[in-house]
This record gives C-alpha cells, structure tokens and sequence, in this order.
C-alpha cells in the first residue's frame, strides 16, 4: 500500500503532469465561465491532445477542465446572472441578487470556497469508501432512479420565488418541453412535425442561454436607448474579491458539509449528475435558512459545494465499475482506454500506483483551481466595468455561437431565441425561469426511468412503493410538495388556539 | 429592362467563360482537384464514445494522406438520423463524409428517415471495423452454458429480463434474433450500453445483450461470464465462449462502421477518399488502436462496402419485420 502510494507520488509530481494540470483548470475555468461555452465542449476539443500524452497527463488534464469547469460556471452566474454551465443553474438566484447588492466578490470568495471544499471531501470520499459507495450506487435500478429524480423535482417549491403556483407552471412547461424528439423508449417522433433537427429534442443548453441571457440583454438595451441621452452613471460595484474570513467559512461548515455529501452521492449514481445535485442542495438551504433565495451566501455555498461534490463522486462508479456518471466521466473513460487502461475493479489490482496518482492529482487540482481562481477573480469582477451595453452586445454574440457550437445544429440557435423571448415575458409577468430549467433538466429522467420501470413490472405502478428507497424518495416529495399548505395550515391552527 | 437583359447575357457570357477555362486548368494539371479543403466527417453520437474515438482516429490518419484536415463533428440525436440528414442535404462533392454504421438500416426501417433515404442514399467509401454482440449474465448466476439460459427461458416465457439498448439499437435487434431463433420469450429492459452493465451488476435483470467489447471488460473483471457471442467465429478475448453459429442457429450479423458519401459523389473523388481510408485504415498503429475499443478490423474497398451495406440493410429489415418495428 504504502510502495503503491510512493510510487503514485512518483508518477503524479512530474513536470509534465503539473503543466497539463494547470493547463486543464485554466480551460476549464475559462470554458466555463463564459455562458455558451461549457467545459463539456472544452473536454471534447482535449480528446485528440489526450492521445499523446502518458495515463496520468491525459487523466490529469481532463480531471483539471471537470474541476475548473465546475468551478467556473459560478463566475458568470453571479457577476451576470447567466450561468455558465447547467450545473451552476442554481448558484444564479441568490449569486446575482449579492451581485446587485454590490457583494459580487463576497459571493465569488466563497463560491471558490465552497467549490475546492466539496471537491476535497468527495475525494476523501473518493479514496475511502470509493467501494462501498458504487455497491450502494448500483442499487438504483429505474424504479429507484424515478423516485429520486422526482425527489430532485418537489425542489422547484423552493425555486418559486415569489409565487408557488407560477413556479410549478413553469416546471411543468419545462417537462412538457422535454416531451419534444424521440421518446426514450420506443424511438417515436413526438412534436417534431417533420423536421429532422427537432428529433434531438429541445437543448437544455441553447434554453439556458436563451433564458437567462436574452432578458438581461433585452433589458439593459431598453435601459441603455432609454438613457441615450443622459451622462453615463459610474456604477459603484465593489469590484474587490475576499476570500472568506475564518468566521464566515466556519459559519459555513456545516452547509458545506451537507451540500458536499449531497453532490458526491448523487454524483456516484450513474444517470443523474450536477444540476439535479445543485438543486437538491439548494433546497436543503433553503429550508435551513428561508432567507436564501433572496440573495443570501447560503445559496451559493450550497450549490456550489455540491458541484465539485459531483467531480468525485462521478469518479466512484468510473474507477470501481468501470460506469461513466455522466458525459465528462464518459470521456475520461474514453482517455484511460486508449493507454490499454480499463476501469474497473480490475484498475485496481493492476495499476494501484495509477490510481493513487489520479488521487494525488485530483488533491493538488483542488489547490490549483483555488490558487487560480483566487488570482483570476480579480482580474473576472473588472467585467462590471465594461459598460453594459457593450458587455451584453458581446453576451449576444456568444449566445448564437454557444448555442450552435453545442450540437453544430442551426436548429439550437432558432431555440434559443424563442427560449429567449419566452424567458423575457416569463420575467415581466413574474414568472420565474429556474423551475422550468429544473423541468428541462429533470424531465428526460423522470420519463425515461418511469417507462422502464413499466416495462419491469409489465404496466403495474405498484413497482414504485414496493422498492423501499423509491417509497421513501417518493414520500418526501409529497411531504416537500405539501409542505407550504400544511406550515400554513398549523400556522391557521395555532392562531384559533391562541384566541 | 432592357438594361437587365443586357446585364444578364453579359453575366451568363462571364459565367460560360470561367467555367471554360476552370476546366482547361483542370484538365492540363496533373494534380487531383480533390481535396482542397477540410474535409467535415459527420459523427452520429456523442464524443468520447468508443465509437467516437476510433472514428477520430481513422480521420487523423486519413487526414495525413489526403493532405488536408478531415474535421469530426458530432451530430447527435434521433438515432443518427440528424447527422445522416446533414450529409445528404449537402452538395454531394465528398467533403462531407460521415463515419456510418448498421444504424442506417435501423433508423430508416424505424421510420426516423424520409422514405427516399435509407442505406442506399449514401454509397460506401470503405467499410473499416465490425463489431460483434454478446449475450451475458451475471458471475453467481446458475446458467454456464447459453443452453441452460435458453431453457429456462423456455420454461418461463416472458419472464427472464433481458437489458439491451432500447427499440432500434443494434443489441436489441440481436436480441430479438436470438428469441427468435431459440423460440423464446425474453421480457425486453430498454437501457442504454453503460446502464445495461449497471442494471446486471446491481440485481436488477437477469442478462444482458451488449457489444462484446462491454462485456470483455467486465468478464475480465470477474463479474459477469458471456455465454454466446454473436459473429461469424469466436472472439479472440472471450476464446471459450461459443457463437450463435456453433450452436446450430442461423444467426452471425455484426455491426459494421465505414466511410460513406452522398451517393450523387463522383467516381473519381470517391477514388481518392477509398484510397486514404484503406490505406488509413490499414496501418498498423490504427488496428491496435482499435482493437482496445473492441472493434475488429476489416478493411474493406467502395464495391465490397456498398455490397456489405446492402446485404446488412435485408438482415436488418428481416428482424424488424419479424419483431413487428419496421415501418418502412
């Protein structure tokens, strides 16, 4: 154990590794910190580069665009209010709301915080019950896939804002949205009144960046043409970045903690991923703290901390069985193979000292990024210098090319405008835009596991309480649904007694 | 209006001219006009993928014989559909080639391609690797021999749950064949190559059909055994496990992947492409390179591949129509 650990040591601390290390984080901080790019598209350009380099190197790169890019998607989220990546969806509430109150480097310390603490936990968690975590993991079969996700979806009560049943409509809108293309089980059209480019489905990405950044880039434009003519106002934006006190990182710890085991659980279950994680995590501070959602520190700690909770956890079932979690665990898997590495139990006992370097590496990219992004985010809060105008002009530009740099789809582009303008009546009719993001994300899920499930149990919804951890999933979202009516229904009772 | 007129035969005058002295130029110079420009391979799933991967490879390769980049893009979605529909809606001049597979024949007989564009609206470049399919179950199961499987599920019709990628997947038309074949009834479990390995190894069905290669690693790692592989001769990983065919059934189809063009692309570009593939194909570094993905080698020229595509187009249509999914 300790040869194999010295000598992964050996393999982890060479130049080359380090160069490819930073290299990594730094594309995927940057890939994700712009909206429209993503780090998933950031993996894919690495692939050929991953051919030439040694096991380590090629791992190490990869890993460092996972970790950066998880990192990243924050950046954008708070200091613009469109989120750079699907799995930073849920910092943008209360990231943008301390961005407005002028605490953008408030919000981006601690994120960067939050981050690097749910990146190390999940590699302890990693190292040590790596293991008995995948035995867990691979338990959930369909059945117990749809109560969880279902569980991820009873959430958008605490994604509502202002108004519950504004909120659910919006979510519901975003399944419906996910019931476009071919259905996952049979490979039927649905929606797509002939056109080929619909069979993909709608595009969580190119809604995203419609979404979130067609409204802003609307609204300053107005603000700006409304303006025209008066002097320009110096906004007063405390463009400093702090790095968390110790009192407000202990203050933070136990968040941290919760948030960042979420995210490691839920990223060891192959078939979820960050977002789902993000927004359970959310949820949980919310309910800790009702003042998040209004532009509180919470709920960027916990969204954040589960994130990079995910780059570990998703590392579990790659490394113990040889299962890719999501799409950039599935190109990772890619990289190891073509050095005649296979993952599974089998990477164990054939490559220990490997494993121990891909650990090594993973500890000191958790330092990188933070040693990174600490520099860089001085450098990233000088965007709310640039006018505005300019700024979301550029914003623009990026959202037509991401959107069609994603699938290299024109359709995508079309999506996201009509995302865009659907998102900016959404917002001036006070719906909010979360939920449906939630429904985009989730939908695919709940239906493609729900309909396998059917298949298990030839039609019989019974398969659903009968599976004691899809009953158990499957009764905190009704008691997270009814929650609101029945605080409000106790509330109603106490008041008659104190009369 | 006059004046239009004036400009219009003045401009079709300009146009004869320079299409004359293109082809004067191109017929005194002795350097082939093809390619000079990047070449766009359409790839039809996501990248990192097997699949994937080998695809980029091949196009590196190729790209060094051609003289000129051979771009991979991914266009995913609608079972290959989207990509397969990008190729033929561009000019037919072989600088968009796309890295199909037997999903051609499936997609279109699933009715998810316009009724003129099956397997015969491309025409074959090079057929490059086969891949074959394998029927496993887990290491503790009571089955060794795909004897015992296929009695139990005899005696259990509609019982044994059997995962495979979904309606329209290449392990699900395997699948079916081998129910077909053994006159048997398996309980279907659409899941995906990755999810098929998980629901096995988590209890949740009793076997799975998936690429051979899927299985091999997991074999390797002792937790399932292979009990048939479906190809025309054994694999060379999975050496003890019996074919379909040694077992007495008519069943050795294989998924194939290859180069193919919109079929309007002129011979002579065609040449040139067949050329650098099989040459790409060939060398040595790419069959290693392959082999760790799973897929057999076998490099076959434009004629053979068209024939290959054809003959894999009736075997396709033949399952689906006897599973009831072929729509056209």
């Amino acid at each position: 154990m300790l040869d194999l650990f010295i000598e992964g040591l050996s393999i982890a601390f060479t130049l080359e590794n380090f160069i490819f290390m930073f290299f990594g984080c730094v594309l995927g901080i940057v890939f994700a910190a712009i909206p429209a790019l993503t780090f998933s598209t950031a993996l894919i350009l690495l692939i050929p580069l991953t051919f030439g380099l040694t096991p380590i190197a090629a791992i190490s790169v990869l890993l460092g665009v996972f970790a950066g890019g998880m990192t990243g998607g924050s950046i954008s989220s708070i200091l613009l209010g469109i989120p750079g990546t699907p799995s930073a969806a849920a910092t943008v509430i209360d990231g943008y709301l301390l961005a407005k109150k002028g605490q953008a480097g408030k919000a981006l310390g601690m994120a960067i915080y939050s981050s690097v603490f749910g990146g190390i936990f999940s590699l302890l968690v990693l190292i040590l019950v790596a293991p008995q975590i995948a035995k867990v993991a691979i338990k959930f079969g369909p059945v117990e896939l749809f109560a969880l996700v279902v569980f991820g979806f009873s959430t958008i009560i605490s994604l509502s804002e202002t108004s519950i049943v504004k909120g659910i409509l919006a979510g519901l809108f975003g399944l419906l949205l996910c019931t476009i293309g071919l259905d996952p089980v049979m490979g039927l059209q649905r929606y797509t009144f002939g056109f080929a480019n619909l069979m993909t489905g709608v595009g969580l990405m190119p809604v995203m960046i419609g979404m979130f950044a067609l409204p802003e880039i609307i609204d300053n434009f107005l603000q700006a043409s409304k303006n025209r003519h008066k002097p320009p106002v110096k906004q007063k934006q405390q463009v400093k970045a702090n790095f968390p006190s110790l009192k407000e990182m202990k203050e933070a710890f136990i968040l941290n903690l919760q948030a960042s085991a979420i995210g490691t659980f839920v990223g060891a279950i192959p078939g979820t991923g960050g977002p789902i994680a993000c927004f359970m995590a959310l949820d949980v501070a919310k309910r800790k703290n009702p003042k998040v959602g209004t532009g509180h520190i919470d709920g960027v700690i916990a969204p954040e901390s589960a994130n990079n909770g995910v780059t570990g956890g998703a590392l579990i079932p790659l490394l113990t069985l040889g299962i890719p979690g999501d799409s950039a665990t599935a190109i990772m898997l890619g990289a190891l193979m073509i050095h005649g590495l296979v993952p599974g139990p089998l990477l164990f006992r054939d490559n220990g000292a490997l494993v121990y370097a891909i650990f090594i590496s993973i500890l000191i990219i958790n330092f990188m990024v933070l040693a990174i992004q600490f520099i860089g985010m001085k450098l990233f809060v000088k965007v709310l210098d640039i006018p505005k105008v300019n700024l979301m002009s550029m914003i623009l530009v990026m959202a037509v090319v991401g959107s069609f740099a994603i699938n290299l789809n024109y359709a995508d582009i079309v999506v996201m405008f009509f995302a865009g303008l659907l998102g900016y009546f959404m917002k001036k009719f006070g719906f909010p835009i979360v939920p449906l993001i939630l429904g985009l994300v989730l939908g695919y899920s709940i239906e493609d596991n729900f309909r396998k499930s059917l298949v298990f149990s030839d039609g019989s919804l019974g398969i659903f309480v009968t599976s004691p951890v899809s009953l158990v999933f499957l009764i905190l979202a009704v008691l997270m649904l009814l929650a609101p009516t029945i605080r409000s229904w106790l509330n109603k009772n106490k008041a008659k007694k104190a009369i | 209006m006059k004046m239009k007129h004036f400009l219009a035969v003045i401009l079709s005058a300009l146009l004869i001219l320079v299409s004359i002295v293109g082809c004067k130029t191109g017929g005194t110079d002795q350097t082939p006009k093809f390619p000079t420009k990047p070449i766009d391979m359409t790839i039809l799933f996501g990248a990192g993928g097997g699949a994937d991967v080998v695809g980029r490879k091949l196009a590196d390769l190729a790209s060094k014989e051609l003289g000129q980049p051979i771009v991979a893009n991914n266009r995913v979605g609608g079972g290959g559909s989207v990509g397969y529909q990008y190729v033929l809606n561009n000019d037919p001049d072989g600088y968009n080639i796309v890295w199909n597979s037997t999903s051609i024949s499936v997609t279109y007989h699933q009715g998810n391609m316009p009724a003129n564009q099956g397997y015969d609206a491309f025409r074959g470049v090079a057929n490059i690797t086969q891949e074959a399919t394998s029927l496993a179950v887990r290491k503790d199961a009571p089955w060794n021999t795909i004897e015992e499987f296929l009695a139990h599920a005899k005696a259990n019709p509609g019982q044994v749950t059997v995962a495979n990628s979904g309606v329209g997947s290449f392990n699900q038309l395997i699948a079916a064949a081998i129910e077909q074949a053994a006159g048997v009834k398996f309980k279907h479990i659409p899941m995906d190559a990755k999810q098929s390995t998980t629901s096995l190894l988590g209890g949740q069905v009793d076997a799975i059909v998936n690429m051979a290669f899927d299985v091999i690693q997991q074999v390797q790692a002792d937790t399932m055994k292979a009990l048939v592989v479906v190809a025309p001769e054994r694999l060379e990983q999975l050496k003890d496990v019996p074919t379909m065919k040694e077992k007495g059934y008519d069943l050795d189809l294989m998924m194939y992947r290859g180069i193919a063009v919109h079929k309007d692309t002129p011979d002579d570009v065609v040449k040139i492409l067949e050329n650098a593939f099989t040459k790409a194909a060939n060398d040595p570094s790419f069959k290693e390179f392959a082999e760790q993905y799973g897929a057999i080698v076998d490099v076959r020229g434009a004629k053979e591949f068209d024939a290959l595509m054809a003959d894999n187009d009736k075997k396709v249509a033949d399952i689906m129509e006897k599973i009831g999914i072929k729509k056209q």
